[in-house]
């Protein structure tokens, strides 16, 4: 697992959209052969989608032939309602890439069947070859997509009710009401996205800085489900200044020394793959 | 030029959204069908999305602008009828064309009081008009014949009449084909959107009684051209007005203790508690106290004051029976609306009271010259959702035209000094030749509001009193994609009709 650690949420966003522009470049992805992409919502994220959008608006990346899955939708809300993820992936980021909408893939949390609904979701993430790159983010329980704590880190796309802590947290965006908030999700399961070939996970702010010392300074444990991603050969976690807060200084330490070195990697890889070998998953430090 | 799949995504602007606020956000549009499209819906419903992004370089893209008081432009009055169709037809779509520059996208033109033989030709010509590269003729504006002698202004003094049978004396003025229900007027053309104004003076015998007639048929009824006391024109109120016209023009001066049509702004809540009781707004809720038979029967006193002085014997001067007509008198009594004693807890909650009473929309002409900045911004500060620019331009209208001594009708001239208009060797205001776009910019200045909130005025704020929110007058899904880009100063670039580009700045 790679620890990258940045000043401010902006300048992590821009990490992570530069990133993801490298490896969806990289990939050369045609008709033929998309880029398979997943998507999470929420506030973490939109720093990367700004960043995203300008680098599409500035002509220097193209979604033209990426597929994307995201990871949850609300149960029974509207797909309209102004708190509906299809509404904030529209929002935030469909609406202002070039990506042709039949390529982006939202679970439907109003379809009459939904456990056929998750099964078809995960059927068609198989379609596609699997995930390629799976971008998350973390609630301050540490939950990755709607994986709340005691969540199976075997878990597939499926019903899920929402913790008491994450409606509480969700309530500031339906008027404080939390009756309002929905109780219900469908979201992928841990395994479903350990399944993607690499990881990515933005995690920013004091908030979330507990659970991001759970995950990664302990051990594996359900109760915190980004743990997991422990067990993921190719990994990254890309966080900012406040959100180390509860790690040891060695930890830091430790990750920041890596990152120097990180050039260095992916010169070597570049070069390793210009020599005509197949590409690895991870690096020397995963 | 258009789009392969007919989508066409605005993107780098701002939008003039129904609360005044102005938010970068995209507009998508169907330059097929010339509506605005819900772009979320469009995109995982229809799973389309554009093929054809206009980058706006970050000005504004507004809903076009409404103008629902203009008497002519651009060299044709809508008031002038030679006797041939065909020339009257060929002057409404000459100002369809030429008024796109001025942003505006949809206008009512405005027939001002005429010799009564005329209306029924007049007002039949003046059937709702649309062609897709032009603005919109949304149907039309009757100010007049019943109209006060007394603040008649311009209009010929000969020809105002009272309405003596109530209803049936609109019907046989203006046409009872002009005057079916909505519905069966619309169905006549296939029109989907069309309105019809009717500027009157409630004082008039027989006008306050036809209100709600008129409002059953679908025609606006607005408050002109009148001396109403500030009783009478609240029962105009009640019965279903809706509109002032040309406020602070041709009626009485704001006093403080009868402030007459003016004062309608400032509906006290504690007024017009009978209001909120059971009962259509426009047919008063039955008395719940005596206090109400008292304003009734001081109201029909009024009301037989007022038709003494009213039309018939124009040589009459303009005798004061609302006190404030009279400046130098100070009224005998206060106001007979008196507030009724109220056992009711106060409010104790900051912010805006329930509102029982519903105040109508008020024309302003924001040139600079019919009404005194101080007094726009005054109007506006009491009541900012009910504010309505209109140009009430005259046939002069027309941005190029150069200052100076102009044609108008029977010999008469005019003379142009920048907005300004005066009859020949006088210095009696002739009317207005100020553009709407102009109205706007001299708006957000005049009041000190936003951009966004002085388009509202010109856009929303009208289309709300017509009722026609949900086509014109709105960026929402489903309505006309009438627009106009205006830059950061609010000067016009380009007018779009029904999706479709049909005027550039050069």
């Amino acid at each position: 697992m790679r620890l990258i650690i940045r000043q401010n949420p902006a300048s992590v966003g821009e990490y992570i959209a530069n990133y993801i522009a490298k490896r969806i470049t990289d990939f050369a992805p045609t008709a033929d052969k998309p880029f398979v992409l997943g998507l999470p919502t929420g506030s973490s994220p939109i720093a990367t989608y700004k960043h995203l959008i300008t680098l599409v608006k500035n002509g220097q990346l193209s979604f033209k032939h990426v597929v994307t899955f995201n990871m949850d939708e609300y149960v029974n809300l509207p797909e309209d309602h102004p708190e509906s993820y299809h509404t904030f992936m529209f929002r935030e980021f469909f609406s202002h890439i070039d990506i042709p909408p039949e390529q982006v893939n939202i679970l439907n949390g109003n379809a009459p069947d939904l456990i056929a609904e998750c099964n078809a979701y995960e059927a068609k993430i198989k379609k596609h070859g699997g995930i390629e790159l799976f971008l998350g983010g973390i609630g301050e329980d540490g939950h990755i997509a709607f994986n709340e704590p005691g969540s199976s880190l075997a878990s597939r796309t499926r019903i899920k009710t929402l913790a008491y802590d994450t409606i509480l947290a969700n309530a500031r965006f339906f008027n404080n009401d939390v009756e309002a908030v929905p109780r219900m999700a469908l979201t992928v399961g841990v395994a479903t996205v350990l399944d993607a070939r690499e990881v990515v996970v933005v995690v920013t702010g004091q908030r979330k800085a507990l659970a991001l010392c759970k995950a990664i300074e302990e051990g594996v444990n359900h109760m915190w489900t980004l743990s997991a991603l422990q067990m993921h050969p190719w990994a990254l976690i890309v966080v900012d200044e406040d959100a180390t807060a509860e790690l040891h200084v060695k930890t830091v330490k430790y990750f920041k020394s890596i990152e120097r070195v990180q050039d260095e990697v992916e010169a070597m890889h570049a070069r390793f793959k210009k020599d005509g070998n197949v590409d690895q998953p991870g690096t020397m430090d995963a | 030029m258009s789009s392969p799949n007919g989508l066409v995504c605005f993107t780098n602007c701002l939008l003039p959204l129904e609360d005044g606020s102005l938010v970068e956000r995209d507009l998508w549009i169907d330059e097929r069908r010339g509506v605005i499209l819900d772009s979320q819906k469009t995109f995982f419903l229809r799973r389309e999305r554009p093929d054809r992004v206009i980058d706006l370089g970050g000005n504004i893209l507004s809903p076009g602008f409404m103008d629902i008081q203009i008497n002519g432009a651009y060299g044709f009055d809508f008031s002038v009828y030679d006797g041939d169709d065909e020339v009257y037809r060929a002057g409404m779509r000459h100002v369809a064309e030429r008024i796109i520059e001025t942003g505006v996208t949809s206008l009512v033109p405005t027939i001002i009081t005429q010799e009564k033989s005329l209306y029924p030709k007049l007002l039949h010509l003046l059937r709702p008009f649309a062609s897709p590269t032009t603005a919109t003729l949304l149907g039309w504006h009757a100010e007049g014949p019943f109209i006060q002698m007394a603040k008649r202004g311009a209009h010929a003094p000969q020809f105002l009449v009272p309405a003596r049978e109530r209803f049936a004396s609109f019907e046989e003025l203006y046409g009872a084909q002009n005057l079916v229900d909505q519905e069966d007027w619309l169905m006549a053309e296939g029109n989907d959107v069309g309105v019809r104004i009717v500027t009157a003076a409630p004082e008039i015998e027989g006008v306050m009684p036809s209100i709600p007639e008129l409002i059953k048929r679908g025609v606006v009824f607005s408050i002109g051209h009148s001396i109403a006391t500030t009783d009478i024109a609240t029962h105009a109120v009640y019965h279903g007005a809706r509109l002032i016209t040309h406020l602070f023009n041709a009626m009485p001066q704001l006093h403080h203790r009868d402030p007459s049509i003016i004062g309608l702004l400032g509906a006290s809540p504690s007024l017009y508690p009978f209001a909120s009781t059971p009962g259509s707004p426009a047919s008063p809720a039955s008395p719940a106290s005596g206090s109400w038979h008292a304003r009734q029967t001081s109201l029909s006193k009024r009301l037989a004051q007022l038709q003494i002085e009213g039309p018939g014997s124009p040589a009459a001067a303009p005798k004061a029976t609302s006190e404030a007509f009279d400046d130098q008198q100070t009224p005998p009594q206060t106001p007979i609306l008196r507030a009724l004693a109220s056992t009711d807890d106060l409010n104790l909650r900051k912010g805006k009271v329930e509102e029982a009473f519903e105040r109508p929309f008020y024309e302003l002409i924001v040139d600079g010259i019919h009404s005194h900045p101080n007094s726009v911004r005054l109007a506006y500060s009491s009541y900012p959702d009910g504010c309505i620019l209109i140009t009430d331009a005259m046939k002069i209208l027309d941005p190029h035209l150069h200052d100076g001594v102009h044609e108008w009708r029977d010999g008469k001239r005019f003379v142009k000094e920048g907005d300004k208009l005066y009859l020949e060797g006088t210095d009696t205001l002739a009317g207005s030749v100020v553009t709407l776009d102009k109205c706007v910019r001299n708006f957000s200045r005049f009041t000190g509001c936003s951009l966004g909130e002085a388009i509202k005025c010109a856009t929303f704020n009208p289309a709300r009193c017509l009722g026609i929110e949900n086509k014109k007058g709105t960026l929402r899904s489903g309505a006309d994609a009438d627009l106009v880009v205006l830059d950061r100063k609010g000067n016009v670039l380009s007018t779009w009709v029904k999706g479709k580009e049909v005027w550039t700045k050069n």
